[in-house]
């Protein structure tokens, strides 16, 4: 481990990290671009192949810092990526809520929560159109998502990894009869 | 097998909270979302754990923090326990979520690299983590199928969500300045209607 790798790489984390809107990848090109071309720290494959990792990881999928730090320079480079990409901006995100929830009791404050609750839900919808057409299930897809939706809509204590674990039953054993 | 009719099934839609769980609750709660949540669909399970299954946060708050989370810098979901933690326990329950949070994952993406480092075969697992994903998709339109429910009340939020899911989902419009200019609107009409 050497110190200036650490150094470099809370340089190169901590302005994507208050550069993330609309979360991580809105900042995949730009980590790809620096940690690539610019510093050298990994190959364009090497790029995507940890790009994948972070995807089939549990957990956001800016663990991708994580990797590339971990690749630079062993854990304390995974430890120096990962505050640098997920500190500034929690920090910010925490003085923004509160701002806002010092006026928590007045009637502006409700209307701007009921308000952006439906902004949310249509953000929501937008995002599983994106991932649905992204993924190129096409009506696997389709029937696995919405049937993990009915199954936890009329029984709510079914266990959520359950669902996970009943979607990759399902694509497993169409990919075993597949071959 | 008895049918033992279920209490949550047909509760209206604003259930009064439970009490604010302790910190240790929060962060092992989180711990539980980072360590499992495989193949995305993070809000989803945030949504399970926090709304559907404990009722800590109401369906509204949920969604309303959602909004505020994506329009700010940083990973959607980690600014989403932020603002639940802080909902529930102040600074102290925002550090213990996001603490839980991402402990988990930080392992685990390490320890993948270097398992995907040794397995000659990975096409199977592809095949699987395929269905995990699209599970995970499931666990998200549990969120879209709770929100128009509520909606269906207020007409004016009806036509909110379309308008966003449409411009946003379908017609790729950057979604910082289109929330900029629907949001306000949005905020308008729920003003009006108090």
């Amino acid at each position: 481990m050497r110190d200036d790798d650490l150094v470099t790489l809370i340089a190169v984390f901590v302005p994507f990290s208050l550069l993330s809107i609309g979360g991580g990848s809105a900042i995949i090109a730009g980590i790809q671009h620096e940690s690539v071309a610019v510093h050298g720290w990994i190959s364009s494959r090497e790029f995507i192949d940890l790009f994948a990792i972070s995807r089939a990881a549990p957990g956001p999928g800016t663990m991708l810092a994580t990797l590339i730090g971990w690749k630079v320079a062993g854990w304390w480079g995974a430890l120096a990526a990962s505050l640098a990409l997920f500190l500034p901006s929690s920090l910010l995100c925490y003085g923004v809520i509160k701002v806002s929830n010092a006026h928590k009791a007045k009637r502006w404050h409700k209307a701007m929560r009921e308000g952006l609750a439906p902004v949310g839900v249509g953000l929501v919808i937008a995002g599983v159109i994106s991932i649905f057409r992204l993924s190129g299930g096409g009506l696997v897809a389709a029937a696995i998502a919405v049937a993990s939706a009915a199954i936890l809509t009329w029984m709510p204590r079914f266990p959520t990894l359950g669902i996970l674990v009943l979607g990759a039953a399902t694509t497993s054993a169409l990919y075993s009869l597949g071959d | 097998m008895t049918a033992v009719p279920d209490p949550t099934a047909e509760l209206p839609v604003a259930i009064a909270a439970r009490p604010a769980p302790g910190l240790g609750a929060l962060f092992l709660t989180c711990l539980k979302i980072g360590l499992l949540s495989f193949g995305g669909g993070l809000s989803g399970w945030l949504y399970q754990e926090f709304v559907a299954r404990n009722r800590w946060i109401s369906d509204e708050d949920f969604a309303s923090s959602l909004a505020i989370s994506q329009m700010l810098p940083g990973a959607n979901v980690v600014n989403l326990v932020i603002c639940m933690g802080d909902e529930l326990r102040g600074l102290a329950g925002s550090v213990a979520c996001v603490l839980g949070f991402l402990v988990g994952p930080f392992f685990a993406v390490i320890a993948l690299s270097a398992l995907f480092d040794s397995l000659p075969d990975v096409t199977m697992l592809e095949a699987a983590s395929n269905g995990v994903a699209y599970a995970a998709l499931g666990l998200l339109l549990v969120i879209c199928l709770k929100g128009v429910q509520r909606a269906t009340k207020f007409p004016p939020g009806l036509v909110v969500i379309a308008a966003v899911a449409i411009a946003v989902g379908l017609l790729k419009l950057p979604l910082i300045p289109l929330v900029l200019v629907i949001a306000p609107v949005s905020v308008a009409l729920a003003w009006r209607r108090s």
